[in-house]
């Protein structure tokens, strides 16, 4: 079987076009950036628009091999804003993850996501930085402190909450 | 060899021959060709109630009452009665035939629902090794669900329904579960609103309730001691104690829209699934961009239905809510996970057209209609891999089907099975019977009945009639045009069935038919 062969037929998939801008320059530019990241994805990473609505993107991303993460499979929505890529995408977890960068309710907090985001950055670039925090999380800007107290004092015992997590809410 | 066919023949080869190893059960079941039950009691005298089933072992005949209030349990006795006179054969049976005690002991009849429930007609489940009955009474249906949190949208809610453990022997209640403003299905099959049939399934003493309003399957054990002990819960979550380790490592409470623990286990599955089985990049692209085409429609699925496939292997139906509570569920999508309860993992996921997974339902049709690890009755229910007419059967039913897709989402329909819905009576034994299965069946079911006595003619040489079954009164009815019913309930061991017949604002017609 692949999975990939099922099919919703009518009724199943139709959903209405939210984005009057589709072929606003936010919109031709979120088409180019997809082209580039199918092209070109960063490894273990895969995105794509969720139904036909370009400003509304799943991710998936694999934990990294030697980090807690590892084994896990992580959904996150990707939300463009219509003045994209003036201001940055908002990325939120779908899949419960022990990070000290991302809070209860799965929104990522990246620098990159806020006072750092340039017009410059891609989807790619974006989804590339959070693969990284998996590995190397940033503790000296949490958005929950405890993780990262915990991360700073008894590294180990973080790795293994983060590692029970991934094997309870992310396989 | 000649050999004879007639009841003392029979008893004489069986003294002087050894059947093949392992087969004489099978050679002994023959003898139900000759004892049939060949003697109709027309309209008997009975009490105005639903006569349910008999358990599968034989011992009990279920009886709700017309108010499905209360619950009536019989014993099975053979009916008896002496002659004064000579030559018997040729008298008119009793007069006593005519009542139904004569052929029942009432043991008891105990309130199962107070004044604003009822009991669900259709369900009742047998614990057989333990001789318990589990039944369910519910309030009214209200279509206006309040929103309460966690409840999904589109299904009808009900204040109230309890599962109760009986003891059959002398009708204790042992023990109940209450589950509180929310829907499991307690009618059988397609058709009946919500569709996709029963919502309970036991499995050895493991019982599974899939409540459709909270996506949750609930694993609940019978206890020798009589106890309905709740072992598990799948839905928000997978493991037994996931939520208390989450509460346990977060200060904060949850605000998020993550997704369910049954349905991050069936995404990844998905996912790992078009993953892995593409080597070639273009193609893994173009595969993954169809997974998030329609990632809000898996995100969008629900549970509806859901049966053991063994004690840690649950087959679970996935579809829309719409695919629900619409007639046809033709358009609507539906998909079959099957998910390991104890790894908690989904280790197979077909779509309601996935022909692969239907040759494996016609291969190990037994395996997906299991309902225990010993089960002896299931032996004997005829099924397409245990029988070569039920396999005929099916080949002729695709044969006609207009497209093979067609008749694959027709019979993957049937999925999952609703547990103990059939009976294991020899007569429905198609290699002792043949009879019209658009009449009867082992399948129990409301039929529209019909003027015509129904045939059971012996497979075997000669192919002679044996015996008729005619619901209804003797002289047919009075009315052609009115809309008849009827069901029939057969003994799993005796050659003893009941007919009812139902014909709108008149009287139910009940017949005894037995072995004279």
């Amino acid at each position: 079987m692949s999975s990939s062969s099922t099919s919703f037929a009518s009724g199943g998939g139709v959903r209405p076009w939210t984005s009057a801008t589709s072929v606003s320059f936010s919109g031709k530019r979120i088409q180019k950036e997809m082209l580039d990241f199918n092209a070109n994805p960063p490894a273990d990473c895969s995105a794509g628009p969720k139904g036909d609505d370009l400003y509304h993107w799943v991710s998936t991303i694999i934990g990294p091999p030697g980090s807690p993460y590892e084994d896990g499979i992580f959904f996150l929505t990707i939300t463009f804003p219509g003045d994209y890529p003036f201001k940055p995408p908002k990325v939120v977890f779908m899949t419960r993850i022990y990070h000290c960068n991302i809070d209860a309710a799965g929104n990522v907090s990246l620098d990159i996501l806020k006072d750092g985001w340039s017009p410059a950055m891609t989807i790619s670039k974006v989804i590339l930085a959070i693969r990284a925090v998996f590995t190397d999380p940033d503790p000296y800007k949490p958005v929950v402190p405890n993780i990262a107290r915990l991360y700073l004092t008894d590294r180990a015992k973080h790795d293994e909450i983060a590692a029970e997590w991934t094997m309870r809410f992310a396989r | 060899m000649f050999r004879s066919n007639n009841v003392a023949a029979r008893i004489f080869e069986r003294q002087i021959v050894t059947p093949r190893p392992g087969t004489s059960v099978n050679y002994v079941r023959q003898f139900y060709e000759n004892l049939v039950p060949n003697y109709t009691v027309y309209d008997v005298d009975c009490p105005d109630q639903s006569f349910r089933k008999f358990t599968d072992d034989g011992q009990y005949l279920i009886s709700f009452s017309r108010n499905q209030q209360e619950l009536i349990v019989y014993r099975p006795i053979w009916f008896s009665f002496s002659y004064k006179e000579e030559n018997c054969d040729s008298v008119d049976l009793h007069q006593k035939t005519k009542r139904i005690d004569s052929f029942f002991t009432q043991l008891y009849s105990i309130p199962l629902a107070s004044s604003n429930e009822v009991i669900s007609k259709d369900f009742f489940l047998y614990v057989e090794s333990r001789q318990f009955g589990i039944f369910a009474t519910s309030t009214a249906q209200s279509q206006e669900a309040s929103a309460t949190e966690g409840a999904i949208h589109g299904v009808p809610s009900i204040e109230k329904i309890t599962f109760h453990l009986v003891r059959l022997e002398d009708g204790d209640i042992l023990d109940v579960k209450v589950f509180c403003n929310d829907f499991i299905n307690l009618v059988h099959g397609m058709g009946h609103g919500i569709g996709h049939g029963m919502g309970v399934f036991l499995y050895d003493d493991l019982l599974c309730i899939m409540s459709l309003r909270y996506q949750t399957i609930h694993i609940i054990q019978i206890r020798d001691s009589g106890n309905l002990a709740l072992v598990r819960i799948i839905g928000s979550f997978c493991r037994e104690d996931d939520e208390l380790y989450l509460n346990s490592h977060t200060h904060v409470t949850e605000r998020g829209h993550f997704l369910s623990g049954i349905k991050q286990r069936l995404l990844s599955f998905i996912f790992r699934k078009t993953w892995n089985d593409e080597v070639d990049h273009i193609l893994r692209v173009h595969h993954l961009k169809k997974f998030y085409f329609h990632f809000q429609d898996y995100i969008d699925l629900i549970m509806w239905k859901a049966q053991f496939l063994d004690r840690h292997h649950l087959l679970i139906k996935f579809g829309s809510v719409d695919g629900g509570v619409s007639r046809s569920t033709d358009h609507h999508p539906s998909f079959f996970a099957v998910y390991n309860m104890e790894s908690t993992e989904i280790i197979a996921f077909y779509q309601n057209s996935a022909e692969e997974l239907y040759c494996l339902f016609e291969h190990f049709y037994d395996h997906f209609h299991v309902t225990s690890r010993n089960s002896l009755h299931l032996r004997f229910i005829s099924s397409p891999c245990n029988n070569i007419h039920a396999l005929d059967q099916l080949l002729g039913i695709r044969i006609k089907a207009c497209t093979s897709a067609q008749f694959v989402k027709k019979m993957l329909g049937t999925l999952p099975y609703t547990c103990q819905s059939q009976s294991p009576s020899p007569y429905f034994d198609l290699s002792l019977f043949r009879y019209d299965d658009k009449l009867i069946s082992s399948m129990e079911r409301h039929r529209q009945s019909t003027e015509s006595p129904i045939k059971f003619i012996l497979r075997r040489q000669p192919n002679v009639l044996k015996f008729k079954i005619k619901p209804g009164p003797e002289a047919g009815g009075s009315d052609v045009r009115s809309k008849r019913i009827s069901s029939f309930i057969f003994h799993p061991i005796l050659p003893l069935a009941l007919s009812i017949q139902q014909t709108y604002m008149q009287p139910t017609v009940v017949n005894i038919h037995f072995r004279r």
